[in-house]
């Protein structure tokens, strides 16, 4: 029993020691391995190697190495500088461009190990890439890796205001490019602080570097490497911290400046915009314009009662039936008063042209014919008046002349319903204009105050051989028909007129004198019939140019005329020389409200004797009497100026018509 | 006319050839001017000495080059000794193998081993980049660097004499440098050992020289004319 059990307990103890005993075999030390080598200036070296499996036992390494060409072996000089497991070759036992086989072999007590050997340039350090026991390639590679950089130094500099920096440094101390027996090319790379990405910056063979474009106020890293020509690059030098400085204080000051100016010009553009916004709003959204429709109430249309705005349309008083006064509708005539030796200019003034053409029948009496005594004023007033009562200018025709801007159409068109509308000769209603309607018309309307006293049928002659001299012609161009027609109905109606005699009429006193009557389209004159009046009064021919001036209304609202002469010398009962001239139409009025009547040269020289014309040339006076119609002042009126203008009006002269002298 | 035409467009097409091949074949270092030329400035010892090591830096590159080809298309052999004995044509060549040994050296001397270098290296990179003609399994671009390698060591040496000319002539180095140009000098010690080596060694050798001439250069440069990058 005994000897079983110690048997079972050496068997127990044999089993247990095997394992223990396997655990301790010994054996030859793993293979070591050169792993690298490294020159950092290429005048020394180091290499490195890797031990394998020490087999169990202490185990050293040595390394051997042999040169080029020759067949001594020499161990590594130095074991420790380097660290463990190096050799660290210095400058005497380096040799450049000369092959090294360098072998490592690791021994233990059991024997040693050799390590594959490796060809090593210092130029060109190769790295073994040893597998196993089979060398598969060796590849030669360069490996002169320096040491970083040394003396690392940023600092901020400026240029211009703008700041930035300079980064010099030093190659590693122990590399020799003085000498120029290593060549190394630097780079460098700049952070800012707590960013990841690094800006990269070749440097070349320099030792300094500028670096731009800063932030302001950043805080910046700032690392340096370096290589030789055929090499690693060395490691970062370790990082060096600047911070620049704020330099956008400058340029937020610039940035205040103009935010404060842009500010200003939005105020005052906005506020520009708040004076102009009505005005803007029409410019921009014009409103829309509304229906306009006289006697169209839109509070109707909104009430909704179609009836009441429909019937509001309708105007009763259209179209005329009653038979109102045609001399209501007419445009006013004018009652020409001649004073004797004097003679009649027909003066107008541009404001009559412009709101006086309305029915003087509404605010004169029947006897209206009614010009402005003087001229100037009255007219004016006339106009004051007619704008007043509202714009009824279609109707309108002047008295004593109307522009030469008047439209023809609308002459036309008054001449037509004068025409129409004129009973007594309706021989002139061919497209004359009417000017003395009442004169044909019933003569209650026409009122003439006579200023001289002649005969009332010498006057009546007069005054009809000054309408005598109306010219057709003038009236031709904007009438329907002209001719003699007209005027043999006007001498004859003319003469029906003198002989009738019915009113008195202001005439020239001179029987010889120029009636020139310059009307406008709405003032005809009717004409005395030739053949007395010559015979009788001597009339001058009516070729003689002058300008009939109205200068005042007498009290009995009769627009008094007043010739002027121009350039003649006017005897009493001559007639005026008339150089062949007349002035027939209407030029138009210049601003001093001077009727401008256009010469129309004609060949008849009329023999005249200077007639009396105190406004030879000059100044005209009013002759009226008597001017007491509203207190308006007679007004001097200028010479009226002889223009050869294209006439867009016409005044009818009565000059025109070609008297045969005697 | 088609007569004129055509000898326009021949003269044309001839200097069309002639511009595009001559970009194509060398890269020329910049020539060099004696003082009597006339309509070319005279380059400074500085600025020759810079081109001639971007020169030789430029040769080396490309020898590099070549030597990282071969050993991608050709194994090393796994016979590690035969490397270690291999002898380089240019051995016999005595060169200083550290910085020391390099500075000690006189300059004359440093010249004349840069020349002896780059004379020594003319005929076997000649022969190489034919041999490498003829070869179909390099492709156009070795065959191309390798005529180019031996342009350039052509050029480079010519270079080189250049600038012993100028310092021989602004008398900084004596006037004991021989005249290497004339092929003479060489060709007896030169015989024929470099036929003997194989491709492959030729451009590991050659690889080794070219730094080496670089090196004496820029030793010699930052000897002489230190202000520039030195």
């Amino acid at each position: 029993m005994m000897k079983k059990f110690r048997e079972v307990i050496l068997l127990l103890l044999l089993l247990s020691f095997v394992p223990h005993a396997e655990g301790t075999r010994y054996s030859l030390p793993g293979k070591p391995a050169l792993t690298r080598c490294r020159s950092p200036e290429k005048e020394t070296f180091t290499c490195w190697w890797e031990p394998g499996s020490d087999g169990g036992l202490p185990t050293t390494y040595a390394l051997y190495y042999r040169k080029e060409n020759s067949e001594t072996v020499y161990e590594c000089p130095d074991y420790h500088t380097a660290g463990k497991n190096s050799c660290f070759f210095n400058k005497n036992d380096t040799s450049i461009w000369v092959n090294y086989n360098i072998t490592v072999v690791a021994s233990n007590a059991l024997g040693s190990t050799f390590s594959d050997p490796v060809d090593i340039d210092v130029v060109y350090i190769g790295e073994g890439d040893v597998e196993g026991e089979v060398v598969l390639l060796l590849i030669i590679q360069p490996d002169v890796k320096p040491n970083p950089p040394e003396k690392v130094a940023v600092t901020v500099m400026e240029d211009k205001g703008w700041p930035f920096l300079r980064v010099s440094w030093e190659p590693p101390h122990k590399a020799d490019t003085r000498s120029g027996w290593i060549t190394l090319i630097y780079e460098l790379r700049v952070k800012l602080e707590g960013e990841n990405e690094w800006e990269m910056h070749l440097a070349g063979q320099q030792k300094m570097f500028n670096i731009f474009s800063l932030r302001s106020g950043g805080r910046y890293l700032v690392q340096v490497r370096c290589k030789p020509d055929h090499g690693f690059w060395s490691e970062w030098s370790s990082a060096s911290h600047i911070k620049v400085p704020d330099y956008f204080h400058r340029e937020r000051s610039v940035w205040i400046l103009i935010t404060v100016f842009f500010a200003f010009i939005f105020l005052i553009v906005s506020w520009c915009i708040h004076i102009n916004s009505h005005s803007l709003k029409h410019c921009i959204l014009p409103p829309v314009p509304g229906p306009k429709i006289r006697g169209f109430d839109k509070q109707l249309l909104k009430n909704g009662k179609s009836e009441d705005i429909f019937s509001a349309l309708v105007v009763s008083d259209f179209p005329p039936t009653s038979s109102s006064n045609y001399e209501d509708l007419l445009v006013e005539y004018l009652e020409v008063y001649i004073p004797e030796e004097q003679e009649l200019i027909l003066e107008e003034s541009k404001d009559l042209h412009d709101g006086c053409l309305k029915p003087k029948g509404s605010t004169f009496d029947s006897d209206s014919g009614r010009g402005s005594c003087d001229s100037h004023t009255l007219l004016m007033d006339k106009c004051g008046e007619a704008k007043d009562d509202g714009r009824q200018t279609d109707q309108d025709g002047s008295q004593t002349g109307s522009e030469a801007q008047r439209q023809q159409a609308a002459w036309e068109q008054e001449a037509l319903t004068y025409a129409h509308e004129d009973m007594i000769s309706p021989d002139m209603s061919s497209g004359r204009v009417k000017t003395w309607p009442s004169v044909f018309s019933p003569l209650p309307q026409y009122s003439l105050s006579p200023l001289s006293q002649p005969s009332s049928l010498e006057t009546a002659k007069q005054h009809c051989l000054s309408d005598s001299l109306f010219p057709p012609s003038s009236l031709s161009s904007y009438l329907t028909q002209p001719g003699q027609s007209t005027k043999e109905a006007l001498r004859s109606s003319c003469s029906d007129f003198c002989s009738s005699n019915k009113q008195p009429l202001l005439l020239h006193p001179q029987p010889d004198a120029r009636h020139q009557l310059q009307a406008r389209s709405d003032v005809s004159i009717s004409s005395i019939s030739h053949k007395e009046a010559p015979a009788g009064l001597q009339l001058p021919t009516v070729r003689s140019t002058e300008y009939v001036e109205v200068h005042t209304v007498n009290e009995e609202d009769m627009v008094l005329l007043h010739p002027v002469p121009v350039g003649h010398s006017h005897g009493k009962g001559c007639l005026q020389t008339h150089q062949g001239e007349d002035y027939s139409k209407v030029n138009g009025v210049d601003k001093n409200n001077v009727l401008l009547l256009q010469r129309e040269v004609m060949e008849e020289q009329v023999d005249m004797c200077p007639c009396e014309n105190k406004d030879a040339n000059g100044a005209t006076e009013s002759y009226c009497t008597s001017s007491a119609q509203k207190s308006i002042p007679c007004i001097h009126t200028a010479l009226p100026v002889q223009e050869e203008k294209a006439v867009n009006g016409y005044v009818d002269t009565a000059t025109m018509f070609p008297l045969p002298i005697h | 006319m088609p007569g004129n035409i055509r000898s326009v467009c021949a003269v044309w097409a001839m200097l069309v050839c002639l511009v595009f091949c001559g970009k194509l074949t060398t890269v020329d270092a910049a020539p060099l001017c004696t003082n009597a030329q006339a309509g070319c400035h005279v380059l400074s010892l500085a600025n020759l000495f810079d081109r001639v090591i971007q020169h030789s830096a430029r040769m080396h590159g490309i020898s590099n080059d070549l030597h990282s080809e071969f050993e991608l298309y050709f194994l090393p052999s796994k016979n590690q000794i035969g490397r270690v004995s291999r002898n380089c044509h240019t051995s016999s060549i005595l060169t200083p193998n550290g910085k020391e040994n390099a500075q000690r050296m006189a300059r004359e001397e440093l010249t004349e081993v840069i020349l002896k270098l780059l004379v020594a290296w003319r005929d076997p990179l000649w022969h190489f980049h034919q041999s490498m003609a003829h070869h179909h399994d390099f492709n156009n671009f070795s065959s191309n660097k390798s005529l180019e390698m031996s342009d350039m060591v052509h050029e480079l040496r010519k270079g080189v004499q250049k600038v012993v000319e100028k310092m021989q002539m602004l008398g900084i180095i004596s006037n004991s440098v021989s005249n290497l140009a004339s092929p003479e000098a060489l060709l007896a010690s030169d015989s024929a050992e470099w036929r003997l080596m194989k491709d492959y060694d030729l451009l590991y050798c050659f690889r080794r020289d070219s730094n080496k001439v670089q090196n004496y250069l820029k030793i010699l440069k930052c000897r002489i004319v230190p202000e520039h990058g030195c």
